[in-house]
């Protein structure tokens, strides 16, 4: 028994020295923009490396020349942009029995696509093929008469019908509600879709990030299949901004980023709450995964990897202030400091490459030290 | 952790202030400019904006934000601002009046703002104040100061989470002969005006 519980220890330590020896370092100056750009454009979305080593970047740019999903080789050089929509907030690249496909939410446009590499479109979810709890569900409010930018909560619920004179809610006690559109009513609401992965079966896992935190779970061929999450217990998620496969564990779990919350947790497939993974962070936004290490991109300025235990490896480009801001001009960039991470990804042989919430454009990348 | 977040808020306090835009995470906290005033008269307001915030879907749940946002702390106690007096609560659609000139949306997002302010005034008896979020509180807090003395200078901010406390901020105390300065200079002024109202009266009386 007890040669078993040295056996035990000495394992525990073993692992515990090689999460210590887990370290990057930066590397100046990687991405090279599309020709005749000083940066790669407006960013607030993911970064993902396919299995050939190139780099996927989704940029928001007005400037169509910049706008889509940029590609750029292992060396960081810029090759193409693949007309893709604008705002492909979270995506990921994910190779299965069909092929490698890119699956991506597209915030904008509140559905999911899936798409070859040469950014063709063989399949999309659209915003009608969620179900209309969550995609109709919308708060009615009526502004005050003397004072027009109080507005004042009526009723919460699933849309019925909406009429030139009245909307008809379903409430949540099952009754109905008819609301008239008098002067100052109106109604807001309904999906806002921010990222999408696969399980190894090939379900697509959906998150409505930006809306109410309710993750849905399609099959492969994009039929609904169920939804779990939302902002009531006993997951309770508050801007669960992006969600992953996390294929460390078998059977694989379903890895939140419950940014609201500033924590991540595991759920199974089903969406039964397995455990938190961490707390109080700087606001955990995305995630990538590589061999039995995590890495966190917290939008509030922090890099962060983990191991398959939950502790905390590694932090890369820390900055000094608590940022979460698009604002930061390039010349107030400095060198190896993050500002805003929004996405992140391992590349094939564990380095890691992190893209930013900038106006600018930003993407850095630290070299895992072997 | 905890300890290299307070060191790294303290830092902070430096920082320039950059624009946010407004979909998604733009608005994702309260933006809380803070006034100092002369006479250690401190002015705070908190706006929180419901219509592009994901943690904040609505006008009560705006409010129930703005409730109790942060706290300051007096010695070990933290004194929520309610103890202040009752807030004035307004509702608007300009961020340019409660955030800093650079804090301008992003053109290439979408969404509309739907602000309510609460705004505490009050008289500061300490020689500077710290605001602290308590733990478990949902919104971060953008602290940032506006010297009505330098409108034209960057603001200085810093982005409370849950548990964070401010850096000290020092209140514009005025020197005691500042007042004694504006008392005399007013006596004197009430003086001049008596004297010369009498004189014109006399001399009116003379030529009549």
């Amino acid at each position: 028994m007890s040669n078993r519980i040295l056996s035990l220890l000495s394992v525990m330590a073993l692992a515990s020295t090689a999460a210590a020896e887990v370290a990057y370092e930066f590397v100046p100056n990687f991405i090279t923009p599309p020709p005749g750009k000083e940066t790669i454009g407006d960013g607030h979305g993911e970064i993902a490396v396919d299995s050939a080593g190139n780099i996927y970047v989704s940029v928001q740019d007005k400037d169509p020349a910049l706008a889509g999903l940029q590609v750029y080789g292992k060396d960081g050089k810029f090759i193409k942009t693949l007309p893709l929509p604008p705002s492909l907030h979270g995506f990921v690249i994910r190779k299965l029995g069909d092929g490698e496909h890119i699956y991506g939410a597209v915030l904008g446009e509140q559905k999911v696509i899936k798409c070859n590499l040469d950014g063709s479109i063989v399949m999309e979810i659209p915003t009608s093929a969620f179900p209309a709890e969550q995609r109709d569900f919308v708060s009615v409010t009526k502004s005050d008469e003397t004072d027009p930018k109080k507005k004042t909560a009526i009723a919460s619920g699933i849309r019925m019908a909406d009429s030139k004179t009245e909307i008809t809610l379903k409430l949540a006690d099952g009754t109905e509600k008819k609301i008239a559109k008098e002067k100052g009513v109106s109604a807001a609401g309904g999906l806002k879709l921010t990222n999408c992965d696969v399980a190894p079966n090939g379900d697509i896992y959906v998150v409505d990030g930006y809306g109410r935190s309710f993750i849905f779970v399609f099959s492969a061929d994009g039929k609904f299949k169920s939804v779990f999450g939302g902002p009531d217990k006993p997951l309770a998620l508050a801007n669960a901004h992006k969600i992953f496969i996390d294929k460390r564990f078998e059977p694989a779990r379903v890895m939140i980023c419950d940014r609201g919350h500033k924590r991540m947790l595991h759920t199974d497939l089903a969406g039964n709450f397995i455990g938190e993974i961490a707390t109080e962070m700087r606001n955990p936004s995305s995630a990538s995964f590589h061999g039995d290490l995590m890495c966190v991109a917290e939008i509030a300025g922090n890099v962060s990897v983990w191991n398959k235990e939950n502790k905390r490896v590694a932090d890369l480009g820390t900055s000094p202030a608590m940022t979460n801001t698009p604002g930061i001009a390039p010349k107030d960039w400095h060198e190896g400091i993050v500002t805003s991470p929004h996405g992140i990804t391992f590349d094939n042989d564990g380095n890691i490459l992190e893209t930013e919430w900038n106006k600018w454009g930003r993407v850095l990348r630290w070299n895992v030290k072997k | 952790m905890r300890l290299a977040r307070s060191i790294l808020i303290l830092a902070a306090g430096g920082a320039v202030l950059a624009p946010l835009c407004v979909f998604g995470h733009g608005a994702e906290f309260l933006s809380a400019k803070l006034t100092l005033l002369p006479n250690a008269e401190v002015l705070l307001e908190i706006t929180a904006d419901y219509g592009s915030n994901p943690l904040i879907m609505d006008n009560s749940a705006a409010l129930e934000a703005l409730a109790d946002p942060v706290r300051l702390r007096h010695h070990e106690a933290l004194v929520p601002l309610s103890s202040l007096g009752t807030a004035k609560i307004s509702w608007h659609q300009n961020w340019a009046d409660y955030a800093p000139a650079a804090y301008l949306p992003s053109d290439t997002q979408g969404g509309e703002h739907a602000l309510v302010t609460s705004a505490w005034r009050w008289h500061s008896s300490e020689p500077e104040i710290v605001f602290e979020m308590p733990k478990g509180k949902l919104h971060d807090v953008l602290l940032w100061t506006h010297d009505a003395t330098q409108p034209e200078a960057p603001p200085k901010w810093m982005l409370l989470l849950a548990g964070d406390r401010s850096r000290p901020i020092p209140i514009q105390q005025t020197p005691w002969w500042h007042n004694w300065m504006a008392a005399a200079g007013a006596g004197g002024l009430v003086l001049l005006s008596s004297y010369f109202v009498s004189r014109n009266f006399t001399l009116r009386q003379r030529t009549l």
